[in-house]
């Protein structure tokens, strides 16, 4: 069964149908676009408990020709790393477009219809394994997220969403020559001929054997970590990330954090890093201490914030920044954390831009000042606050502590000063996190909640429906990481096995 | 001649008989829009019925100096679509403001017949004329709406810089049939060739070669060749601007295929250098004034210049040593025509009525006051910003994959065209911008294309979409290129 091709094309079938859907339908539209989520989500799952943790290699791998002049393919195929990543979007898809059906009462299809596209891009940037089919879906990303932050956006949408796409085009159109580059590299080194060039299984292998000259893999990284480091967002490429972020309606702020930041991540680890080994090592130490500048910038920034979601923002740039420092510290620990950290991090921020939505959704405001005592009238959602709030903090037991207790583990073995510094940070951490808590939960009720009186409602079903899967699978992961790192054994293999060409070599 | 000539060369024959057809029809039933309209389509129809028929052979008529291949086959209908298409945009916007069908029919297909003719042409002679025969009917057509002051003006300064740039041009040829002594291509490529390997250029041939450079960057309007581009393009009636924008941009490019790549191959070298500024100049300098237009049409004549740049990186390719960069010439070529013209058509279907500006401000709210119209024309501007899976996208990824395999200073344009193509991405977005996320300031007039326009606003979305979900048409593209003798 071509579950792969599946997984994508749910999403796409659902929006080709929302399309010819009559606009006034609302209700229609927002379910069928959930009922298509779902489905999409449950193939996702069918793959992941098809899917066999041993072996190393892709597997699910679908193979056709697309354009066999260039020998550009429709393949796609998953590793561990991969389904985790699959999961994790349909996951947060379902989620997202369940918590739009209230805010979201504007234009409803055409919202729907770029949900749903995004969808398909996502996935397919996570399983796509020709570099050009990885192109195409990484752009494909681009456009619904450009609409939806711009349409349904805030006050300052059109600079937002016009700052995101500059900002993600100027790195992916110098990826894409960095791809031609690599293809036109492979293709010389066969003779002429195109077969495989775009294939990342070829090249992978053709990598291995330490076939691509230095000056090719120092330029084509280049190329590639400024198009994944913008998307992450690294520091100093991060200043796109606050603005769409604050502007993003709710739930395109779940997926932007949940996924979006997470294509750029998988991006370095599965083509910047294992196809140009000898450019990593080159600038392993620069982004490391990228890296560490991201995840202390990072923090201090969020600490004076003054407005809920650009906080939450900002210490995206800094839990992103662990994720960077593991993948570049090419060790096991270190690769498994930031793999982890990724999926937390989807998790919990994912979380907590829900959660700022419900205060927005009751209060059209976000600004931390004019909060305060919200524990008095909303206990339930104080407390589902504090516990996402913990978790992002790193409380032990709960995921956010493995990740970044195995990045530390893992970066201390190669330099203990930069492991110190980050863990510093966890104490900034729990800073800016646990103040923003306080000044928003407890002591007297403010004066502006007071004046909105009833409308500050506890969270109702659909929220908590939303925010119940991030919680339980926070905690599942908290206790027992071993279901995501069994996955990650053999993927851990084959990156440290490709990194290690250059060391050896 | 003989009759074999005629079996040659009959897709000019028949266009050129339609286009008298169409006069003979409005003097007979004057004012009869349908029976113009049903000869001009359909005599149309008849060209490409007739090419269809010639596709895949080849030969040659008048000693040599007319070919047919593969190239001339597949420029061929490029120009009879373009025709097709101009006729369906424009019918609507004359109607509307009392300007005649007829004329405009029979002036469009004489320029269309002059751009087969070129693409057909192995001598340089026959060149000069078709490319004469291509422009002349230009400068009318931009002149077309007579009592609007704007279109008269670009129509004095497209003349004016037209002409003056054709003798520039045949000023060029000349030098190069004084010292070759020949002017048909073939003729011109061997002589040269002995030339170039008997040392440094003369500066005969050194001058015959600016000549024809500025000549022809005139033509394809690109920088600093380009003054006259945005003035004529935003004072000419919309559809025309249309045509204007791919017809006689692929005209010189046709030119620029059998002129440079075939009869100038042997300066390779020489012409390379000037290829790269050029196109780094054009595509930047195009890029950075577009970003500044407040009116679509004037933001959509300036973007087309920085097409222009990134067509001629395809050419630098090519000089650089890479047959692929005339493929991908090619392919651009047709991608750009069918998406330009789609966006130009919706900028069309706003000024229906006689009044509307094309001021970007028009635009706002499209996509909800018209969701067809503002999908499209999303469409249509993605593709032009160079996003999978449309046309667009795939004929940057071809000429940028040819710069790339060329190498050297090739790869450093390859990496500024993609900078460019970032920049663009500015204006380009900022229509949809307004379409969708920003409220219109005053009720706006609803749109209501009619049956003609949309059949035409589906082809040009359908072969945006096509050439982007099948981009192995470039095998077309290829084997047209193919058929030059290089």
């Amino acid at each position: 069964m071509p579950v792969l091709s599946l997984i994508i094309l749910t999403p796409l079938v659902g929006a080709l149908l929302i399309a010819v859907l009559p606009s006034n339908e609302a209700h229609l539209i927002r379910r069928t676009a959930l009922a298509f989520a779902l489905l999409a989500w449950v193939f996702s799952l069918v793959l992941l408990a098809a899917f066999a943790f041993g072996p190393a290699g892709f597997q699910f791998v679908e193979a056709t020709d697309w354009i066999p002049t260039f020998g550009i393919q429709y393949k796609v195929g998953v590793d561990g790393l991969s389904v985790l990543m699959v999961v994790l979007t349909t996951t947060l898809t379902w989620i997202s477009i369940l918590a739009s059906f209230k805010p979201i009462q504007d234009r409803v299809k055409g919202y729907m219809i770029s949900f749903l596209v995004l969808e398909v891009g996502m996935i397919g940037v996570f399983v796509a394994l020709d570099l050009f089919l990885f192109y195409i879906f990484w752009e494909i990303v681009l456009v619904p997220m450009y609409l939806i932050i711009g349409i349904w956006g805030g006050a300052n949408r059109l600079y937002a969403t016009m700052k995101f796409v500059l900002y993600t085009l100027v790195g992916s159109l110098l990826m894409l020559v960095a791809i031609l580059a690599t293809a036109f590299a492979y293709q010389t080194g066969h003779a002429g001929s195109w077969v495989g060039a775009f294939d990342y299984q070829a090249l992978a292998a053709w990598a291995a054997g330490g076939h691509f000259a230095n000056d090719l893999q120092i330029l084509a990284f280049l190329a590639l970590f400024l198009a994944f480091a913008i998307k992450v967002p690294m520091f100093p490429f991060h200043t796109w990330l606050p603005d769409a972020h604050t502007e993003a309606p709710t739930a395109g702020s779940v997926i932007l954090a949940g996924v979006l930041l997470k294509l750029g991540a998988y991006g370095l680890i599965r083509f910047a890093v294992p196809l140009f080994p000898f450019a990593a090592h080159t600038f392993a130490w620069p982004i490391i201490v990228l890296s560490v500048v991201a995840i202390v910038y990072g923090a201090i920034v969020s600490i004076v914030q003054p407005d809920l979601k650009r906080l939450v923002a900002y210490s995206s740039v800094s839990h992103m920044g662990f994720v960077t420092l593991g993948i570049f510290t090419f060790s096991a620990a270190a690769y498994q954390g930031a793999v982890l950290q990724m999926i937390n991090h989807g998790l919990i921020t994912g979380g907590l831009f829900l959660l700022v939505g419900v205060i927005y959704e009751r209060t059209h405001d976000r600004s931390i000042a004019k909060m305060g005592g919200i524990a008095a009238v909303m206990p339930i959602y104080a407390t589902v606050f504090g516990f996402f709030i913990l978790a992002s903090a790193g409380l032990p037991g709960l995921s956010g502590f493995v990740g970044e207790f195995l990045v530390f583990v893992g970066s201390f073995g190669m330099a203990p000063v930069i492991a110190v510094a980050s863990i510093i940070v966890m104490v900034l951490a729990a800073t800016y996190l646990l103040w923003m808590f306080q000044r928003l939960a407890f002591g007297e009720l403010s004066e502006f909640f007071r004046g909105l009186g009833g409308h500050l409602t506890d969270l109702d079903r659909t929220e908590l429906i939303t925010l119940a899967p991030l919680a339980f699978l926070i905690v599942v992961l908290g206790l027992f990481p071993s279901l995501v790192l069994d996955l990650l054994r053999a993927p851990t293999q084959v990156f440290l096995a490709a990194v290690g060409v250059a060391v050896g070599g | 001649m003989s009759w074999a000539d005629l079996g040659t060369i009959a897709p000019v024959v028949v266009a050129v008989l339609v286009a008298a057809a169409i006069l003979i029809v409005d003097m007979i039933l004057p004012g009869r829009r349908n029976a113009i309209l049903v000869t001009a389509l359909g005599g149309l129809g008849v060209v490409a019925v007739v090419l269809l028929a010639q596709a895949g052979h080849s030969g040659e008529a008048f000693g040599g100096a007319y070919s047919l291949d593969n190239l001339t086959v597949f420029l061929d209908f490029l120009f009879v679509s373009i025709a097709i298409l101009t006729l369906l945009f424009a019918v609507d916007y004359l109607e509307s403001r009392g300007l005649p069908i007829a004329e405009f029919a029979a002036i469009l297909i004489f320029a269309v017949t002059g751009a087969m003719l070129i693409a057909a042409s192995t001598d340089l002679l026959l060149l000069f004329v078709a490319l004469e025969l291509m422009v002349l009917p230009g400068y009318m057509l931009v002149g077309f709406a007579r009592r609007d002051p704007y279109s008269t003006e670009g129509a004095i300064k497209y003349f004016l810089l037209g002409s003056f740039s054709s003798a520039i041009l045949l000023f060029g040829l000349a030098y190069v049939w004084g010292i070759t002594g020949t002017t048909r291509v073939d003729g011109v490529a061997a002589a040269l060739a002995k030339v170039v390997a008997g040392g440094p250029l003369s500066p005969g041939l050194a001058m015959g070669l600016a000549f024809m450079s500025a000549g022809v960057a005139f033509k394809m309007a690109a920088v600093p060749f380009h003054y006259w581009t945005p003035d004529a393009y935003q004072g000419s009636p919309t559809p025309v601007t249309a045509y204007l924008s791919v017809g006689p941009k692929v005209g010189a490019f046709a030119i620029v295929l059998r002129l440079f790549a075939e009869a100038l191959g042997p300066l390779k070298a020489d012409w390379l250098p000037i290829v790269i500024v050029l196109a780094a100049a054009t595509m930047t300098l195009g890029n950075l004034v577009a970003i500044t237009q407040d009116n679509v049409k004037r933001m959509l004549a300036y973007s087309s210049i920085a097409h222009t740049g990134y067509i001629l990186v395809g050419l630098a390719a090519y000089a650089g040593g890479q047959q692929s960069g005339l493929s991908a010439i090619l392919f651009y070529g047709a991608a750009y025509t069918f998406m330009n013209m789609g966006a130009f058509a919706i900028v069309t279907a706003l000024q229906r009525r006689p009044g509307v500006s094309s001021q970007i401000s028009t635009f706002a709210g499209l996509g909800r006051r018209d969701p067809w119209l503002g999908a499209l024309m999303a469409i249509f501007l993605l593709s032009l910003t160079g996003i999978p899976p449309l046309a667009g996208f795939w004929a940057k990824a071809y000429v940028i994959l040819a710069a790339i395999q060329a190498g050297g200073w090739l790869t450093a344009l390859a990496v500024l065209a993609m900078v460019n193509a970032a920049a663009a991405a500015f204006y380009y977005l900022r229509v949809v911008t307004y379409m969708y996320m920003r409220d219109p300031a005053g009720e706006a007039e609803p749109t209501s294309p009619g049956m003609l326009f949309r059949a035409g606003l589906a082809v040009t979305c359908v072969a945006t979409l096509i050439f982007g979900l099948f981009p192995a048409i470039v095998t077309a593209a290829t084997s047209a290129a193919n058929a030059l003798h290089v």
